[in-house]
């Protein structure tokens, strides 16, 4: 499969919890080798849709394809084909609290190749490395930090090299500098790899360095407001929840923008 | 098919160049299947061959994961490590780049770093010094907590009494059932296992004096104890360490709400109210089921009640009560330290449950003990 070629396909999906819809009717592509980030409000359901698109939850209807399978409705064989593809961080990190970093991250290898033990290790520690955590292989979960056990959950999602990263806020409660160079990590491994990346964020300067492209989540509309490429809905004056959203404005505030920058006294915002 | 499956296949190809140069040539994908498969005999052809530069030919490998790129550094790795060169030649850019996030030197280290282990006398000596603190530990805190009891009971407004009741009803009301049965099922067993041995003497009569006596002193509030242990224990260990786990008792102290009176104090209050109740079912139960036996022995109901009447008298009652509010302190107060000591990890309130149960258990035996030679010298 080349690249610019959809690798994941959402179609009219509708998420709820018991009787409160969360997510009504979105559609959407991911395409081979892009950094697809979603962005939203907290609590409009990006960790939800998330959860769809990974199969932990079914969808009340739409559909789910991953690499052309279709997750929704799978079969358990096929499911864990498809689970084989993807990798997957958790926004609390979801790291199993009994074993060490390394431990962790070698799990996955033990149970799905036959390398050596010593290169498991191996394999484990280059992970580590990779999200700067070498030195800290032997420690405990709970003896990290908030960022050090999500950059130790990247590791282990990616310790099969799968074609498809699922990352829920990786690089919230990091900082600046080791959130950059996660940046330059993920940008490394799509732009030569072909990994594709879903991400979850809030970081906006995040956002303009690795998204090729993104969807925005609106709470009250239970669905997209806005798709396309950062730089692009930062700067379209047509939208309201993007500029909203871009600029860091709270509701009112977009008067602001009308009379500053816009300028011309008519709201120029399509209104819902 | 066959030539599909030729080109799934990485291989290796080791060539000694007039005892210098030793050069690999790897081909095709090198995933995490194919670099398990010829990992061993990568590593194997290096300690096998004498020469001065290692040379590997990676113009066709065709893709390398995790498990390739590992298999390469391991060759760079161990180059280093003894003292000779390496080339690498034709690596694709995209995995040499990624190559060279890793630096060998760091890795080195980390193989020459080994873990120290403990000498066996010196992790006895740890144990018992441990085991000593833990002791001294429980009854410090059980002793602050009844401190911070009384406190409360002298200021009953600054009680969180909704927190009590909730307590009372889960430790107490909810025990209730589970302590008769097994009130009734010890009456049962030890009327019937006495009665036969003392039939030889013809003095079976006497069973009932002796099993009024013992469930009332002894057994009653032991296996009120013991329930109360398993039952409350254990959920107050796993309730106060889910807290502490998520935070909850750092948001308390730094509210600063002091954290014994907040969770150990009503927890403390409710269980020395309870237990003695429930010791007073478990010792009725325990006589109903001895005068079962009794009746299908034979004898009267009349019979019996003369003998329990005789052979037990409100002392022996009043002690075992009495026992019951130092055992329903010392389950309760330990329950709670066990879930105030929780550390973090998922296997953490696992772990304070269990030491929970464990340690109320043997606080009371030691505490049954300590009450049989104090009886035994006030001569009650
Ligand atoms: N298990 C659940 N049961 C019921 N409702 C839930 C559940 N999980 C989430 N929700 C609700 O679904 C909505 C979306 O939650 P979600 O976790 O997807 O938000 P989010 O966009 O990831 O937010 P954040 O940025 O804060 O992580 C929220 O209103 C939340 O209350
Ligand atoms: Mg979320």
């Amino acid at each position: 499969m080349s690249r610019n070629e959809s690798i994941i396909r959402v179609e009219h999906l509708t998420a709820s919890y018991d009787d409160t819809v969360i997510l009504e009717d979105i559609s959407f592509e991911v395409r081979q080798g892009e950094v697809f980030a979603i962005l939203g409000g907290s609590g409009c359901g990006k960790s939800t849709l998330l959860r769809h698109m990974i199969g932990l939850r079914e969808p009340d209807q739409g559909h789910v394809w991953i690499d052309g399978e279709d997750m929704i409705g799978a079969d358990e064989p096929q499911k864990t084909r498809i689970l084989g593809k993807i990798g997957v961080t958790f926004q609390g990190g979801a790291l199993f609290g009994s074993m060490t970093l390394l431990e962790n991250v070698r799990l996955p290898l033990e149970e799905y190749t036959a390398l050596p033990k010593a290169a498991m290790d191996l394999v484990a520690l280059m992970k580590l490395e990779l999200v700067g955590l070498r030195e800290a292989h032997h420690r405990m979960p709970s003896e990290l930090s908030g960022g050090m056990q999500k950059r130790a959950a990247i590791a282990r999602a990616m310790v099969l090299d799968p074609a498809i990263l699922f990352l829920d806020e990786p690089s919230a409660g990091l900082d600046p500098i080791t959130s950059a160079e996660l940046d330059r990590l993920m940008l490394q491994l799509a732009r030569q790899l072909s990994v594709t990346f879903v991400i979850v964020t809030h970081e906006l300067p995040s956002v303009y360095a690795v998204a090729d492209r993104v969807i925005l989540l609106d709470k009250e509309r239970r669905g997209i407001a806005a798709t396309g490429a950062p730089a692009q809905l930062r700067d379209d004056k047509t939208n309201r929840a993007a500029w909203q959203f871009f600029h860091r404005q709270i509701g009112d505030q977009s008067m602001h923008i009308k009379e500053g920058r816009i300028g011309n006294g008519k709201p120029s915002f399509r209104t819902k | 098919m066959e030539a599909l499956e030729k080109q799934d296949t990485a291989t290796l190809s080791v060539q000694s160049q007039d005892g210098e140069r030793l050069l690999l040539t790897l081909t095709g994908p090198l995933d995490f299947h194919n670099s398990a498969r010829l990992w061993d005999k990568a590593i194997g052809a290096l300690s096998h061959h004498s020469f001065g530069q290692i040379v590997i030919d990676a113009e066709k490998i065709r893709s390398c994961d995790g498990g390739g790129l590992a298999l390469l550094f391991e060759i760079q790795l161990w180059a280093r490590e003894h003292g000779k060169s390496m080339e690498l030649h034709g690596l694709k850019k995209e995995y040499a780049d990624l190559l060279k996030n890793f630096t060998p030197e760091a890795f080195l280290a980390h193989r020459t770093a080994r873990h120290k282990s403990i000498p066996f006398p010196e992790e006895i000596g740890r144990a018992t010094v441990e085991f000593w603190q833990d002791f001294q530990e429980q009854v410090g805190f059980i002793g602050q907590a009844f401190v911070a009891l009384v406190t409360s009971i002298l200021r009953p407004w600054r009680i969180r009494w909704k927190d009590v009741f909730w307590v009372a009803e889960h430790a107490g009301a909810n025990a209730v059932g589970i302590v008769i049965l097994l009130g009734f099922l010890f009456g049962l067993i030890i009327t019937f296992s006495s009665a036969l041995p003392l039939r030889q003497f013809g003095v079976e009569v006497y069973v009932s004096d002796l099993a009024a006596l013992a469930l009332v002193r002894v057994l009653g509030p032991f296996i009120t104890a013991i329930i109360l242990a398993g039952r409350s224990g254990s959920a107050f260990a796993a309730e106060i360490g889910t807290m502490k786990i998520n935070n909850e008792i750092d948001a308390l102290e730094t509210m600063g709400l002091d954290p014994v009176r907040f969770l150990v104090v009503p927890r403390l209050l409710a269980t020395t109210v309870v237990t003695p109740l429930l010791a007073i079912l478990a010792n009725l139960a325990g006589i109903i089921g001895s005068a079962v036996v009794m009746l299908s022995l034979g004898f009267t109901l009349r019979t019996f009640i003369t003998h329990v009447e005789s052979a037990i008298s409100p002392p022996d009652v009043y002690s075992g009560l009495v026992k019951c509010f130092v055992f329903g302190l010392l389950v309760s107060g330990v329950g709670c330290l066990r879930g105030l000591q929780t550390e973090t990890g998922a296997s953490a309130v696992g772990i304070s449950t269990t030491r929970a149960v464990v340690s109320g258990i043997v606080l009371v035996v030691v505490a049954e003990g300590v009450f049989a030679v104090l009886y035994h010298f006030l001569e009650i």
